[in-house]
């Protein structure tokens, strides 16, 4: 499971760029619609948020209301934007982590355009007011097996690639991503049997809802995200992972704990008493196998400094990474029984943390991977330093405006709710200002993306620039850089012939 | 590690948590028995036979607008115990603090208040107040003396044209309305609100169905002594 490069044969080079050709169709599909789902939902997202403080804002408009917008903006970000996201990056690293071009292409791309009919049908379904009302599964029940069908069609071919790999081959990365492509269809049947086809207690079924939204996050996009990360910074830096060991740990710590989390969002509720501790005991216990992931790849990053202000792919994981201890530090912080879990359970920090790991953490890791992978498949570089300095910069102040309002926000708008002998008037005022901020974070975020979908759209219409060089943030200076120069692999369809 | 090995580490690891908080929990709560009542304890709740409380008006059809159109993004059902949060004390979420017949209503949230839901509401945010007794608040409180749907049908056209919630953040829902021409006399259930010469707002089929469920949030009720784990209150109440 060491993460060593190989030194670069023809042989390789010659593989590689197959590899690279053989996905071009399938992942610049993913990327493009995920991005253009990530812009629908930033726009519904902004709206959203206005709303909150500034409730009449297009008020009379049933499609437009804000117990409508709010579930298709968080759906379409998680459905539209975040899984195809990571499935551009897993069919990727997969195909390239085993070494097996890919030969469904035609199979997946279809696949595809069944997945995005899915959450069209699921999004236009929330805002002609036919959710189902359930956090994070709104989309009408007619949806699910869509999705269901075309995920097993996607993701097939990769474990495929898995099974005949050349032996001794297996990378930490590949056991994340394999991990996230077991977890995720066992959570999604399990969620979406259980609540839209048996008929249970309507508590239990609240707890499994409030389950399966964890579940999703920490055992698919959090696996895919690291699993990417481990790839990518070996890839950049041309270093094996600071260590086997951590790598080991952190993996199946993650697999241990991250099943138990999530019920603490049903504590005093009349559910068995046990199971709103087991959650927020585990979601607590997540710092141990994000300490672990995150120690092992900022030490391996912080061998080559000069890459990571270099590289736009490592930045982009650095900053990730970093987001993902907030988050686990803000699960210790804010999940405490008897102390604070009391204030944020219906305070605004249970959405500013959804948000800090779903954009800050998962989105993150997976530009970065959009702006490793994007010029292999594509051939073509990319433009322009500016543009994604831009989208770095306004991603990161967007991120950390939301962090600070779920953590200060929720817990100041929290203590105003548990003061009873105040009328309720107190604690919703007590809202409003970081209602306003959050509004002002998606702007920044939205504005952020532009710059990406311009940039992607025109690496995806073929315009990058012709280079065997790739596009670095710093020019080189020094050592460090110069082993960044050496070590980034460079766009191998380029050197093929 | 072989591909097995690792699949079967992945299936122990993730299994384990799945039978023992999803699975089992949920077959085990599938079916609520009734709680049998004990005379000597339960004087208040009947004294005889079970406690599988009722509950009136349009509880299914109300439940679905109310997820539809997002209530439980704003709005909580949950009335948690005093260990976990201090609802309990508001003096109107978890029943009344002083109603007229009955004294000091108020309890904390149990099973069986959802009977009838397939999804239980508890919510997300607390950007509104809790519901859970809404139907009880509106009627008791807020529309004393008056018709509380159409107080319930007011507040849902556009909570701010009530002068007291002025500075409430609830969306306006003028969809589930329908302007209309007056023919004949005015509709019972017509709005308070200006809808021009000769014509009248009224609540359509989903607005009426929302205010029947609204109606229905009243989780109060006197509970058996083997569900009720409040404080005991002060002696001489019912």
């Amino acid at each position: 499971m060491s993460s060593a490069i190989p030194t670069l044969s023809d042989q390789d080079v010659q593989l590689r760029a197959g590899i690279d050709r053989s996905l071009r169709h399938p992942v610049m599909f993913f990327l493009t619609s995920g991005a253009a789902w990530l812009a629908f939902a930033l726009v519904l997202g902004v709206l959203a948020s206005a709303k909150v403080h500034n409730p009449d804002l297009l008020g009379s408009c049933g499609l437009l209301s804000y117990g409508r917008v709010f579930p298709a903006h968080l759906n379409a970000l998680v459905y539209g934007w975040g899984m195809q996201a990571a499935f551009a990056v897993i069919l990727w690293l997969m195909a390239r982590l085993s070494g097996k071009e890919c030969t469904s292409a035609g199979t997946i791309l279809t696949a595809g355009h069944v997945w995005n009919l899915g959450v069209a049908l699921g999004v236009v379904g929330i805002l002609t007011g036919n959710g189902t009302g359930m956090p994070w599964m709104e989309f009408p029940a007619y949806a699910w097996p869509v999705l269901l069908a075309s995920y097993f069609t996607i993701v097939i071919g990769a474990f495929i690639q898995f099974r005949v790999r050349p032996e001794g081959r297996v990378d930490i990365a590949q056991w994340y991503l394999l991990a996230a492509l077991i977890w995720f269809p066992w959570v999604f049947i399990t969620a979406n049997t259980l609540l839209h086809c048996l008929s249970g207690n309507p508590v239990m079924a609240a707890a499994i809802n409030a389950w399966y939204k964890s579940a999703l996050v920490f055992l698919f996009f959090t696996p895919v995200a690291l699993g990417a990360a481990y790839a990518l910074v070996a890839k950049v830096t041309g270093r094996p992972v600071a260590s086997d060991a951590l790598a080991k740990l952190g993996f199946w710590s993650l697999a241990i704990i991250a099943p138990w989390a999530g019920m603490q969002r049903l504590a005093g509720a009349p559910v068995p008493y046990f199971l709103p501790y087991v959650g927020a005991a585990a979601t607590v216990l997540l710092f141990i196998p994000v300490c672990a992931a995150a120690t092992n790849l900022l030490r391996t990053v912080w061998a080559c400094r000069a890459t990571c202000l270099a590289s736009p792919a490592l930045r982009f994981v650095t900053a990730g990474i970093l987001a993902l201890v907030l988050l686990a530090g803000a699960a210790v912080v804010l999940n405490l029984p008897d102390s604070t879990l009391p204030l944020t359970q219906f305070a605004l920090s249970g959405y500013g943390v959804d948000m800090l790991a779903v954009y800050g953490f998962f989105s993150l890791v997976m530009f970065g991977g959009a702006y490793y992978i994007v010029p292999r498949v594509t051939g073509r570089e990319w433009l322009s330093r500016r543009l994604i300095v831009a989208h770095f910069l306004f991603s990161v102040y967007g991120m950390l405006t939301i962090f600070g309002v779920a953590v200060i926000g929720g817990l100041e708008q929290g203590l105003s709710q548990e003061d009873w002998q105040q009328p309720w008037q107190h604690a919703a005022a007590s809202a409003q200002p970081y209602a306003v901020a959050n509004t002002f974070a998606w702007c920044l975020i939205l504005f952020a993306n532009v710059f990406f979908l311009l940039h992607l759209t025109l690496m995806w219409l073929r315009l990058g620039r012709h280079s065997v060089l790739p596009l670095l943030l710093a020019s080189a200076r020094g050592s460090g850089a110069q082993d960044a120069a050496a070590a980034t692999e460079p766009s191998l369809t380029n050197i093929s012939p | 590690m072989s591909l097995r090995t690792f699949i079967l580490g992945l299936c122990a690891s993730f299994g384990a948590a799945w039978l023992a908080i999803i699975v089992i929990p949920f077959f085990k709560m599938r079916d609520l028995a009734p709680v049998a009542l004990v005379p000597a304890t339960d004087a208040a709740a009947g004294a005889a036979g079970v406690f599988f409380p009722k509950r009136s008006g349009r509880v299914a059809d109300g439940a679905r607008v109310y997820a539809e159109n997002g209530c439980y993004l704003c709005h909580t059902q949950m009335v948690r115990p005093t260990y976990a949060g201090n609802d309990l004390y508001r003096p109107d979420w978890g029943g009344l603090k002083a109603d007229a017949d009955r004294g000091d209503t108020r309890r904390e949230t149990n099973a069986y208040d959802f009977i009838g839901e397939n999804f239980a509401q508890l919510g997300v945010t607390r950007t509104g107040p809790d519901l859970s007794n809404v139907g009880r608040r509106v009627e008791a409180l807020d529309a004393a003396g008056e018709d509380p749907a159409a107080w319930l049908y007011g507040h849902l056209f556009n909570p701010r044209d009530n002068p007291q919630l002025w500075q409430s953040t609830c969306p306006p829902h003028p969809f589930l309305f329908e302007r209309r021409e007056i023919k004949g006399s005015p509709s019972a259930d017509a709005l308070k609100v200006d809808a021009g010469a000769n014509h009248e707002w009224v609540p359509d089929s989903d607005a009426k169905a929302l205010v029947s469920y609204l109606l229905s949030l009243k989780k109060d009720q006197p509970l058996p002594a083997a569900l009720n784990f409040a404080p005991k209150k002060s002696e001489g109440a019912p």
